[in-house]
């Protein structure tokens, strides 16, 4: 192979933050004009090696080599110097800035070399978006936009400084699955017109999609690079995690499952905002011991508010919700977590967890009485870390001991805790959001053989996701929701997903059977 | 119990090293004033125990300082930025010193329960109007509890001028307690007020409460993240004005406190700005209550040096005013420097 087909080779790349070993051993090549997906399970080390690539932070030992040449990387305006561009997974831009201001945002054309010119800069960001044929328009606020064409200006902002290898930090974590399709697309359109993409994500079905080479991190070593046409899913798995995984849904058991009674029923449950908007039109649903009952809906449908009226955060205008047979439409939060609620909410950072404190106090957090982790009216602070220690090596909580700060745990982690917590008091109805949402795939096979398992033992489940995979490998029953309405709920069996894709459009289909 | 002693190690090591970068930055400017800057630092930290008159005063000073400091520490755990810890003591001294005066004739096993009783409530009171008025309609608790402090000086002035104004004295302040229910004195240091007793106890309590009951991590949660906490199902609303009323609490035993043990009677105006030096105690000390003994301690020492400072050498006594501007940059500044890193 000639030297100049490879753009970038890391060699032996290593990083540690104080004690932490972050990566241990990296060795990556990545060819010129490829797509090269970087995968591995949430704290493997892609995150802070894509940093080392965009100047964030340096390595502790290795040498990268650009185009050839070994290069230092010592901030981030040398990266894009030397070509390389970095599309983060939370975006940097200001909302009430057009499309062309945050692309040239603290770099803007000036005319006499004072004045912003804000014809040149639209002009040139109406180029540049015609010629990778983006789709956006070049002087609507950003504010405007939704997530997928706020990502398409993250990137456009890389490409404005002609960066000749883009690196995408997990794009798809934030995107709907249609807007997954059109970023997939968008990478097509740039590896065509000959840049470099580095792709990390820890979603198998996006490495299939989308790569050319895909390179396996665990625990901070590279551990396999294949041609992506010559892998499976599973192998790319097994090396992920280490070990086989089966991420197996809950099937159909050979003889039809037996439902207990209703644990939880809705009726006519609707939710007005202050300004008078129906979120909530008239849901009624029952769920039944031992049952998994799948929501699906693109975000935004009135799942969230669901969610939140049947836990109680929010008030319900019309209709009844019935607990074990119980009234509980107007009782408060803890009144109806304490008669056997469960909830994992769909953001970690929003009303999972509070991020100052620490590991130990958030999985206590509901489980204070249950757990027996107050003695004589005195928090018992050795039992409460015993506790969190138990649930830390049950939940496989990396880089956590008890006193840790919620906020210094990757994503996956925090989810973790947040399941930990919640399944701790093994609630009569869990309801859950979002469940694998950042997560890797040895996490979310563990959360989802707690959840069949929480299932089986006659608990009842409501799972709200946007991840139809999920909704499927897991529903007994599957409903859809669009615009505040539960449309339909459907037998699984008699469920496909092109239906219920339909249905999530607020279209009508021929129920089966 | 090592633990313990670990976390509370780490809990002043911080505001310690500030203290000790701001000592040494103004002795530099000191030197510049005078011509015997040791004298003036000498006199500014250690006059203090140069006689059990000035040691006294000392520990008067940290009093109301400590308590009002763990006052703010409540609410500020609960996310409430209460800056009325000036209203609150003025409540809590005025409170104490009516009660006192108007039932003078009671028996002092009643009456010294009722008076501290009504100084806390008086407290309290005004540290649950703002937390009600957040709560229910949100009204932003920085401006009420502000506005709420120049109310009570105001009336309280009103009513050490014209209600219980003792007319046989200068000045505005009102008649004397009776002297059964004075506090008794430090054992051992005559003038000092044994409120410094209670002061101590009750960050020992404070510490207790937030950081080793589950009403003290529910108070915290809803504190950090408001939205988690009504999640996990904690009355967050609840917890934010019980915090405020204990908050409020405290400096209302603050002043009834600084009536009981120091003043005797109620004069007007009678603070330098306690209030705010209490807050300023709370926050570097990051809002613990161990860490707060020690800043209440320090700036007791500081305010209280000053003078001899300035009647020894020609320093004004505003320095101190200085070193709580270069304290407060220093730890603000604080984790940029990145001290002790491994």
């Amino acid at each position: 192979m000639n030297e100049h087909d490879e753009i970038l080779t890391l060699s032996a790349i290593a990083k540690n933050f104080g004690d932490k070993v972050a990566l241990k051993h990296v060795d990556l090549s990545v060819r010129r004009g490829a797509v090269h997906v970087i995968c591995g399970e949430n704290g493997a080390g892609k995150s802070t090696l894509m940093n080392i690539l965009a100047g964030i932070h340096q390595p502790s030992a290795g040498t990268i080599q650009l185009n050839g040449r070994a290069v230092t990387i010592p901030d981030p305006i040398t990266a894009s110097r030397l070509g390389i561009g970095m599309v983060h997974q939370h975006f940097t831009l200001v909302p009430s800035m057009t499309v062309a201001e945050n692309i040239y945002l603290g770099r803007h054309i000036r005319k006499y070399g004072l004045f912003s010119d804000r014809k040149a800069m639209t002009g040139r960001a109406a180029e540049l978006i015609e010629r990778f044929n983006f789709r956006l328009d070049a002087e609507a606020p950003v504010r405007s936009l939704s997530v997928g064409q706020r990502q398409r200006v993250e990137i456009l902002k890389a490409l404005a400084f002609d960066a000749e290898l883009l690196i995408l930090d997990e794009p798809t974590a934030v995107l709907t699955p249609p807007e997954v399709d059109e970023l997939i697309g968008i990478i097509d359109g740039l590896r065509s017109r000959g840049r470099t993409i580095l792709f990390i994500t820890h979603k198998l079905r996006e490495v299939k999609a989308v790569s050319d080479v895909v390179t396996v991190i665990r625990r901070g070593e590279s551990i396999s690079t294949y041609p992506t046409a010559t892998v499976s899913e599973t192998d790319i798995a097994r090396d992920m995690v280490g070990r086989n995984v089966f991420l197996v849904g809950r099937g159909d058991s050979a003889e039809p499952r037996r439902f207990g009674a209703p644990v939880l029923s809705l009726d006519g449950v609707s939710v007005t905002n202050s300004t008078g908007r129906l979120l909530l039109d008239a849901v009624s649903l029952d769920i039944r011991a031992g049952e998994i009952v799948g929501i699906a809906g693109v975000d935004g449908n009135g799942q969230t508010e669901l969610a939140e009226a049947i836990v109680g955060l929010i008030e319900t205008q019309a209709g009844t919700i019935t607990l074990n047979g119980r009234d509980i439409t107007t009782a408060s939060v803890p009144e109806r977590l304490q008669a056997g609620m469960g909830f994992v909410p769909e953001d970690r950072l929003d009303r999972g967890l509070s991020i100052t404190m620490s590991v130990a106090e958030n999985l206590a957090a509901t489980n204070y009485s249950r757990a027996g982790l107050t003695r004589s009216g005195l928090v018992d602070v050795a039992r409460r870390d015993e506790f969190a220690s138990e649930k830390i090596a049950e939940f496989d909580v990396r880089g956590a001991v008890p006193a840790t700060p919620a906020g210094q745990l990757s994503g996956g982690n925090m989810q973790k805790l947040v399941i930990a917590r919640e399944l701790n008091r093994d609630p009569d109805l869990l309801v859950i959001c979002q469940p694998t949402r950042g997560l890797d795939i040895g996490a979310a096979e563990f959360i989802y053989s707690r959840m069949m398992a929480a299932a089986d033992r006659g608990r009842a489940v409501l799972l709200i996701s946007s991840e139809l995979s999920e909704i499927f490998a897991l529903s007994d029953r599957i409903g859809v929701m669009y615009s505040g309405q539960l449309l339909k709920v459907l037998d699984r069996k008699h469920a496909d997903e092109v239906g219920v894709g339909q249905l999530m459009n607020g279209g009508v289909t021929a129920e089966a059977a | 119990m090592a633990g313990v002693l670990i976390g509370t190690l780490k809990a002043i090591r911080a505001p310690l090293a500030a203290i000790l970068l701001t000592l040494a930055l103004g002795f530099v400017l000191v030197a510049f004033i005078t011509d015997d800057p040791v004298q003036a630092y000498r006199d500014l930290l250690f006059a203090n125990f140069d006689s059990v008159g000035n040691f006294a005063l000392f520990l008067n000073r940290a009093t109301p300082l400590l308590l009002i400091a763990l006052g703010v520490i409540f609410s500020f755990r609960a996310g409430i930025f209460n800056v009325g810890g000036e209203g609150q003591l003025y409540a809590g001294a005025i409170a104490t010193t009516v009660i006192g005066v108007m039932l003078g004739g009671l028996s002092p096993l009643i009456l010294f329960p009722l008076a501290v009783a009504g100084g806390i409530l008086a407290g309290a009171f005004l540290g649950w109007i703002p937390a009600t008025l957040k709560i229910r309609l949100g009204v932003d608790e920085v401006v009420t509890t502000l506005m709420l402090n120049i109310i009570v000086l105001l009336f309280t002035s009103y009513l050490s001028n014209q209600v219980i104004r003792d007319t046989a004295s200068y000045g505005a302040v009102s008649q004397m307690l009776p002297a059964s229910i004075w506090l008794p004195d430090l054992p051992g240091v005559r003038g000092a007020t044994s409120g410094i007793i209670v002061a101590l106890v009750l960050a020992g309590v404070t510490w207790l409460v937030l950081f080793r009951t589950e009403w003290g991590a529910q108070l915290r949660a809803s504190g950090t993240n408001l939205r988690f906490a009504k999640s996990v199902g904690i009355p967050a609303d609840r917890r934010i004005i019980t915090a405020m009323l204990v908050a409020g609490g405290f400096g209302g035993l603050a002043g009834a406190l600084y009536v009981l043990g120091i003043g005797h009677r109620f004069e007007q105006n009678f603070s330098p700005d306690y209030g705010l030096v209490g807050l300023t105690c709370a926050l570097l000390a990051r809002v613990h209550p161990i860490g707060a003994v020690a800043t209440s301690i320090f700036y007791a020492m500081m305010i209280n040096g000053a003078a001899y400072m300035q009647i020894s050498t020609d320093v004004p006594r505003s320095l101190v005013d200085l070193l709580t501007g270069l304290l407060v940059l220093l730890m603000t500044a604080r984790p940029k420097l990145k001290w002790g890193r491994s």
